[in-house]
């Protein structure tokens, strides 16, 4: 009777661990195999190369002053201009995973304080103050950054003229570029090197001794909740004054509007949740959080990705074919902010309660 | 026969309430270790574990907290300005956020726009009501930062020395003792005057320490020393500006401030120069930068709303839950908490009232403070008197959520009031006073006990 037994005790057994390793996707990739894969990807293949490529954009966006500041044309004028929307375009969609040194150095808000403290700059631009470098990094947060810089290349409206860039307001450019340059060189520096190295933090998720992350499922729940993918769903989208898009519809005041000189507000939205899309899907072909959830409950998977693709579609829907800035869509084309915050809130919840479930069910280290 | 039933009858009714009485009677561990905040309890323990709102807010009371939320982490602007003017002319940062870090504590240094700490100032004598007595020139507040064109009050230096501390096991352990010095003051000092350094305190439990009864603060008090502790323990009593009364002080590491509207309004004003209905003189009022804003208009900076969404949403800030409440270390830990009294002051349990407005019915929960302050010894004294609390007194702090305060705060963590302290074990070892029994007991540990303690309270 034994021997009958143990053979099908073999046999059942085998059975089951086969279908532990089945899944919706029909991989045969181990669970924990694909956890690892999306922390290495997303530190290797999303985070750095966009922290690199931010980077970069920097230092396009400060040569280009720095020409603008020797040459000063409308053209060049206007090459400082699209630096500076590429550069941002990039670090917005950084936002999507607002984890690790970019809040905890302070990296965002010495970088993207809002709203600029314009009675101060017109102080600051009558004033002796040397607005070197060092004088520009001891400023407070509400005169440093992009905003400042988009005011003064942009001016209201966007009318900014070459001409209207002063020697005081050229000095205080070319230190505000240099500044935000430095301040994203050191926001990859964390990422890559002691004493922060969140690569490290992040890619030894789970081994013993790690502070930041002491099990992989809290660096799972960090990418997904208020610091990552749901985070910058409720930025943009809450329907309250504290919503990007919403206070500026609510209050029918475009100078409440993010990025309200350059008109790249809408922008700015967009590439959030895009920025929020490439960490669910991953980037350069590696792997993303929906490889973790297709193994397990591909209905779910293709339900968030619908959730994104619907959001970040609907933005095009108030730029429209006329290519509506938001700063005159919170006027004329109410309908669609509205229908916009709605497809974000769908995507928020998916992310904050199936999603979170989820890891919170599955992830087991 | 008759009386037979008479006495069955009787004798049934007092079994009957005997059980009744039994039922009252919850035994302890039938409550779960980990609901720190009882239903006040959140499970985020990432970089947001002090940022979470309560549960079962209204949708109503959920917009409020989110709109409160929005304002606390709002950086404000000088005047004019169409949106969040009001910053100044003297201030210490720009947003609550600024310096108390994803709601958390700060860092402790001045005058950068990460710094959590600022210095009070008064002259020797009291206020009307008993409180401090504001310093000619700087009122009850340095501000060290001032808008353009205006003058700061002054900056304060930090440096700090090493204090060897060595335990019988020939451990050593390096505190850093501050040194706190006033400089380029933009007017002179006035005679005689005292400062105290206060750093940026974490905001979770803040809703649950305004609703401790005061009847249950003052039970805590050990007037004369009874129980032969060294513990007594004290009440500060303070003047409420806005309510005009002298209240049971809570909060503020002298419990200088009795409520929270109170509290937020105060720091609205001083640390930021944002006047409202509760606090509506500019800090600078009375001194030359208040020129550069004194135009006439005493119309509040911040609006009503504004104010009482901001108090909402720290009243409604949950209490991280209590990790690994069955490791056996920090069980051991647990025990020696109590062995050593820490828990003679850093009182673990207790019931909090009720607060409708809030959604609070009466809770169990485990702050570990009793709200009093207590004599701390020498090396902690700031020798300057705040209402009842001595220059050698300050408020038992909360120790709910440390353990996860490093995480908040972007991996470095500082502790006592005034950051000193690199790590829970510094902090302990600069206990005194009232407590240098305790200090002197954790000492005595072995090695492997002081390391269960001190997990325990990680694990808070």
């Amino acid at each position: 009777m034994k021997r009958v037994l143990y053979p099908a005790v073999i046999i059942c057994g085998l059975a089951l661990s086969a279908c532990s390793k089945s899944s919706d996707s029909g991989s045969t990739q181990s669970f924990t195999s694909i956890e690892t894969d999306v922390i290495n990807d997303f530190v290797n293949k999303t985070a750095l190369p966009q922290y690199n490529s931010l980077v970069s954009a920097g230092a396009t966006l400060d040569n280009n002053i720095t020409t603008l500041n020797t040459t000063t044309t409308d053209a060049n004028l206007q090459t400082a201009q699209v630096s500076w929307k590429a550069m941002r375009q990039i670090w917005e969609r950084g936002e999507g995973f607002l984890i690790g040194p970019v809040e905890g150095g302070d990296y965002d808000p010495n970088s993207d304080t809002w709203p600029t403290d314009y009675h101060q700059m017109d102080s600051l631009l009558a004033s002796s103050n040397p607005l070197a470098l060092s004088d520009v990094q001891s400023l407070p947060q509400t005169l440093r950054g992009y905003h400042p810089i988009e005011y003064l290349i942009f001016g209201e409206g966007g009318s900014r003229k070459a001409s209207e860039l002063d020697a005081r307001k050229k000095k205080y450019l070319v230190s505000l570029s240099a500044d935000l340059k430095s301040i994203v060189t050191a926001l990859l520096n964390d990422w890559t090197a002691n004493p922060v190295n969140y690569s490290n933090a992040v890619m030894t998720a789970g081994v013993s001794g790690n502070g930041t992350y002491a099990k992989r499922l809290d660096f799972f729940l960090d990418i997904t909740g208020d610091n990552g993918m749901a985070g910058i769903c409720n930025e943009v989208g809450q329907q309250n004054e504290d919503g990007k898009m919403w206070h500026p519809y609510l209050s029918k005041d475009s100078s409440l509007a993010e990025s309200p000189y350059s008109g790249n507000s809408l922008a700015d939205f967009k590439n959030n949740i895009i920025g929020a899309q490439q960490v669910y899907l991953g980037l350069g072909g590696g792997k993303g959080m929906k490889d973790l959830v297709a193994a397990k409950n591909k209905a779910l998977d293709n339900k968030i990705q619908a959730a994104f693709t619907s959001a970040i579609n609907s933005f095009d829907n108030i730029s429209g074919s006329d290519n509506m800035r938001f700063e005159v869509a919170i006027y004329n084309r109410r309908p669609a902010i509205q229908a916009a915050a709605t497809q974000l809130n769908t995507l928020q919840s998916l992310l904050e309660n199936d999603l979170i479930d989820f890891i919170q069910t599955n992830v087991k280290d | 026969m008759k009386k037979f039933y008479i006495i069955l009858t009787l004798g049934a009714l007092v079994y009957t309430f005997s059980r009744c009485n039994k039922t009252g009677a919850f035994p302890d561990d039938g409550y779960d270790d980990r609901l720190s905040g009882g239903s006040f309890t959140t499970l985020d323990a990432s970089t947001q574990a002090f940022k979470q709102a309560i549960d079962g807010l209204t949708d109503r009371q959920e917009r409020v907290h989110t709109i409160g939320d929005g304002t606390f982490d709002q950086v404000f602007v000088a005047a004019p300005a169409p949106h969040f003017g009001g910053l100044g002319p003297v201030f210490n940062n720009i947003s609550c956020i600024n310096c108390h870090r994803n709601d958390g504590s700060g860092f402790p240094t001045t005058g950068a726009s990460n710094s959590g700490l600022l210095m009070r100032i008064s002259i020797p004598g009291q206020d009307e009501h008993g409180g401090p007595l504001a310093a000619p020139g700087f009122g009850l507040q340095i501000q060290d930062q001032a808008l353009l064109g205006s003058a700061p009050e002054a900056s304060i230096n930090i440096s700090y020395t090493d204090v060897p501390v060595t335990y019988p096991d020939g451990t050593i352990v390096t505190l850093r003792k501050p040194v706190y010095t006033v400089q380029n003051p933009y007017t002179s000092m006035p005679a005689g005057y005292m400062t105290s350094p206060r750093l940026a305190p974490r905001l979770i439990g803040m809703g649950l320490l305004e609703n401790i009864p005061e009847s249950t603060i003052l039970s805590f008090v050990d007037a004369g020393d009874k129980n032969g502790d060294g513990i007594t323990g004290k009440a500060n009593y303070v003047y409420d500006p806005y309510t005009k009364n002298m209240e049971i002080g809570r909060f503020g590491v002298k419990a200088n401030t009795s409520t929270l509207l109170m509290q937020v309004a105060t720091a609205y004003q001083q640390d930021m120069g944002v006047t409202s209905f509760a606090q509506p003189l500019e800090s600078a009022y009375g001194q030359s930068q208040f020129s550069t804003v004194g135009t006439g208009d005493t119309s509040p900076e911040l609006v009503d709303s504004l104010l009482n969404y901001v108090t909402f949403y720290v009243q409604t800030l949950a209490v991280p839950a209590r990790r690994d409440v069955l490791d056996s270390v920090n069980k051991r830990g647990a025990t020696l908490f109590t062995q050593v009294n820490c828990a003679g002051c850093h009182r673990p349990t207790m019931q909090t009232g009720v607060n409708p407005a809030i959604n609070l019915s009466s809770q169990r929960i485990h702050p570990y403070t009793d709200l009093l302050v207590h004599d701390m010894g020498e090396g902690l004294a700031d020798n300057r008197p705040d209402y009842l609390a001595t220059g050698r007194e300050w408020r038992t702090s909360p120790l709910w959520g440390i353990g996860l305060l490093s995480k908040t705060n972007g991996g470095t963590a500082y502790y006592l009031h005034d950051g000193r302290a690199r790590s829970v074990e510094e902090a302990i070892l600069w206990h005194d006073g009232e407590a240098a029994t305790s200090k002197q007991q954790f000492m005595q540990l072995s090695f492997v006990d002081r390391v269960a303690l001190l997990q325990f309270i990680s694990s808070l």
